[in-house]
């Protein structure tokens, strides 16, 4: 085959351009200071990533600590209270997880796919601010949402109110929806978890290929064609990981399920600890609970190492967004309002309404000393959380060993266990450490150390790291991801140690996931509730602790200060990660 | 090639198109490429080549202009076909090759709506003279570049499309990989009377595998087809 005219031109590029050369009288004295240099650090670098390892594993066995605990209890009798949970309370508690976990999961799944998919390929009128106001009910702690939707539903509420006013219905004359309900708890944890799946599915659809719905338009495929033949199975591994987090969340929650009166196991640890006055039924329940984690993060890691398999193209043009005016554009924007309104508008509408009405009793300085108390719990968390994560992904990178990879996986594990399990750790532990340290003492005849563990400050802080400093390790791990080996085999070659390459080549580069990280973590220890009832010490109450009281003695009204309080910390947070998302795509 | 020069194939007429907002990327492109022949397209970086690749498959919506494929306007200042009603098969640079489906999967894409034994003979037919049989059952993530870009040309031309589009196909392969695969390619689609258009950067491929060549310049001017 030859062309029939047209040829191309000759074409005489220059291949190849001169390097440039140092002067040769400098040469020698740079090889020579830099091979001596180079000597000293090379011993440097192994002790430097000997200490890394060290660290990692360190903290490794102290997060995982209390699940050791946990775990070891199997070994011990309860004295009945076992086999009466399983007699009475187990089938039930075990039923409504797994229809809770299952309806969540369904519920949140059509909250944030649709959304996403709204917002990653069309442009609509609302558009720009739905984004970042999807990732809102984040910053809603489930059982705040739980208090304030169950206020605005209940009999005296302001809807069963107008509607019998309007209709001129009495009491059971009419059939209304129970917030405190099965059903109940399932709306509200979904209204507030379905952002993981959105966040997911958003990230999932905004970083497609064009190409790869191009070549399904090009191959006969309809748009809605591309969407479920392609956009969606391109998904699928990001939206299951995140449908995993949200079941692990959903079997966490402590709150929410019992404010709305539904018996979950995590309630029953809780109850078990409280009820029966069982340490050891507590934490063998707790140990069913960590089978199901076990299983949640397996399935969750198997979904994210197929996510990476699913971009085989590594330079492409992202997919364009198409806009939708007049009525379907509407209809796309209200598509979008609901799960927000849901999660957030809803519930925070009704605190701001009960805050104006029925402020709390003891005046915003007192909230504003809980809030002292949470924002310390949490700075200090936060901290120690990056520092943890930073030293764990670090070791990982810098060893590349399976116990550093292991030690990696473990310190994530906490964040698939409830409060309530790793509070029973912590005060399993602490009372074992405090038995061996009395019997140490008595053994030298030396005078009785005084007690140090067991609902302090210091135990506080432990739960939370065992809890959390999983997330911290997570984003700081994925940034880390995206940063080349070639980098540090170059800072290496160039005479850094080991030590010196964390503090300054990764560290920089990893500045704002460890910010990010350590954001989250603030966040989440500002909402937690069921470690921080169980661990506090006396007399330390925090703004999550405050809700809960008044909450739990009916006095929502007065709980809305310190709710809004919580919310308030954790909505800028989460329009940071929104954002991040936006300019990510 | 004498023979398939008289086939009617893909006529581009005075289009013109320029993204929302943006500086014309194209003003009255013309291009002919008859059943059975390659038309080479060339061009440097923001001339509108892979643009204009978009419009024939109508991906993209021409300002101005027509697009015939086979006689029968597939776009004109009245209608214009979306993409999977034109006939048209779309090979990326990038190949695009679908990463939740198998091999054969892939290829039989554009088949999903044969009974499964008659799409199993096509796909199989195909797998075979791109020396993919081996991998029928491999998932695309366990392949080389160079086996990408086969599955994504086999994928394209399974079903049979009356256009194909080749968007710098062999511009990740090596010399020997790309004359191979441009020896597997060709030749189908000459047996076809397939009318093809090969974007390129390289002269040398223009030269080797195209009958006909059109230059576009990057400031949009008015171009006629060369060939």
């Amino acid at each position: 085959m030859s062309p029939r005219d047209g040829d191309p031109p000759e074409h005489h590029t220059q291949v190849g351009r001169p390097e440039a050369q140092l002067p040769a009288t400098q040469q020698p004295s740079v090889e020579i200071a830099a091979g001596g240099r180079n000597q000293l650090r090379s011993k440097q670098a192994k002790t430097g990533g000997w200490l890394w390892f060290a660290g990692c594993l360190v903290c490794a066995v102290v997060i995982a600590s209390p699940l050791a605990v946990v775990i070891a209890s199997l070994l011990h009798d309860s004295g009945g209270a076992w086999q009466h949970l399983v007699e009475t309370r187990l089938s039930s508690y075990a039923l409504n997880t797994a229809i809770l976990v299952t309806g969540v999961c369904a519920l949140s799944l059509a909250l944030g796919v649709v959304p996403a998919w709204f917002v990653a390929r069309f442009d609509f009128p609302g558009r720009p601010v739905l984004a970042w106001a999807l990732v809102l009910p984040l910053a809603v702690p489930s059982y705040v949402a739980a208090y304030a939707v169950t206020d605005l539903l209940q009999f005296s509420g302001p809807i069963q109110t107008s509607l019998r006013s309007l209709t001129g219905w009495t009491a059971g004359e009419y059939w209304f929806p129970s917030a405190r309900s099965l059903g109940g708890a399932i709306v509200i944890l979904a209204s507030t978890l379905y952002p993981y799946v959105y966040i997911a599915s958003r990230i999932a659809f905004g970083g497609q290929c064009a190409a790869m719905s191009e070549a399904g338009r090009t191959l006969g495929l309809s748009s809605n064609g591309v969407l479920i033949r392609i956009a969606l199975p391109l998904a699928r591994p990001a939206i299951a990981a995140a449908t995993m987090l949200v079941a692990m969340e959903t079997i966490a929650d402590f709150g929410a399920v019992e404010y709305c009166a539904v018996d979950t196991l995590t309630t029953g640890v809780y109850r078990a600890w409280f009820g029966l006055d069982s340490q050891v039924a507590a934490a063998q329940l707790s140990t069913l609970i960590v089978a199901i984690a076990v299983c949640l993060v397996a399935v969750e890691a198997v979904l994210r190492r197929r996510q990476r398999h699913y971009n085989t193209t590594s330079r492409c043009a992202r997919d364009y967004r198409s806009t939708i005016a007049g009525w379907r554009g509407v209809a796309l924007c209200a598509v979008c309002v609901l799960p927000v309104s849901l999660g957030f508008v809803i519930p925070v509408s009704r605190l701001v309404y009960l805050t104006r009405e029925m402020p709390d009793p003891e005046g915003l300085g007192l909230v504003l000393r809980y809030g002292q108390n949470s924002l310390l719990l949490a700075v200090a968390s936060g901290s120690i959380a990056a520092g943890v994560a930073l030293v764990v992904v670090c070791a990982h990178r810098i060893r590349r060993q399976r116990a550093s990879y292991i030690a990696k996986l473990v310190c994530r594990f906490g964040y698939a266990l409830p409060g309530p399990v790793i509070a029973i750790g912590v005060l399993m532990l602490a009372a074992s450490i405090d038995r061996w340290t009395h019997s140490a003492w008595r053994s030298v005849d030396g005078p009785l150390p005084t007690h140090q563990l067991g609902r302090t400050l210091t135990d506080l802080l432990f739960a939370y790291q065992s809890r959390f400093s999983g997330i911290a390790i997570g984003i700081i791990d994925g940034s880390m991801r995206s940063i080349g080996r070639s980098l540090d085999d170059s800072a290496r070659s160039l005479g850094l140690s080991a030590t010196g390459v964390v503090l300054r080549i990764h560290a920089p580069l990893v500045r704002r996931a460890l910010l990010g990280g350590a954001l989250l973590v603030f966040v989440d220890v500002v909402k937690e509730l069921p470690a921080t009832l169980m661990l506090r010490p006396f007399n330390f109450d925090t703004l999550a602790v405050r809700v809960y009281q008044l909450a739990s003695e009916e006095r929502l009204g007065e709980a809305a200060t310190a709710a809004l309080a919580i919310i308030a910390v954790g909505i800028l947070p989460m329009v940071l990660v929104s954002r991040e998302i936006d300019r990510g795509r | 090639m004498s023979d398939h020069s008289i086939q009617p194939g893909l006529v581009v007429r005075d289009v013109s198109f320029a993204y929302p907002g943006g500086l014309p990327v194209l003003n009255r492109v013309s291009l002919r490429v008859a059943g059975g022949e390659v038309g080479a397209v060339m061009g440097g970086s923001g001339s509108g080549k892979t643009t204009l690749l978009r419009l024939i498959a109508g991906l993209e919506r021409p300002a101005s202009g027509r697009i015939e494929i086979d006689d029968l306007p597939v776009c004109t200042d009245r209608i214009c076909l979306k993409p999977d009603h034109r006939g048209v098969g779309l090979v990326f640079q990038e190949h695009a090759v679908f990463p939740h489906l198998s091999v054969s999967q892939n290829v039989g894409f554009a088949l999903r709506k044969r009974s499964s034994s008659d799409r199993l003979v096509s796909v199989r037919r195909l797998l075979s003279r791109f020396q993919l049989s081996d991998f029928e059952d491999s998932m695309p993530h366990q392949l080389s570049g160079g086996q990408l870009q086969r599955v994504a040309i086999a994928r394209a031309l399974a079903s049979n499309p009356r256009v194909m589009l080749l968007d710098e196909p062999f511009s990740s392969l090596d010399e020997d990989l790309r004359e191979s695969l441009a020896n597997m390619l060709f030749p189908i689609l000459r047996e076809r009377g397939t009318a093809t258009v090969l974007v390129t950067h390289d002269g040398d491929d223009a030269r080797r595998f195209a009958n006909s060549l059109t230059r576009l310049d990057s400031r949009a001017e008015p171009r006629g087809a060369d060939s």
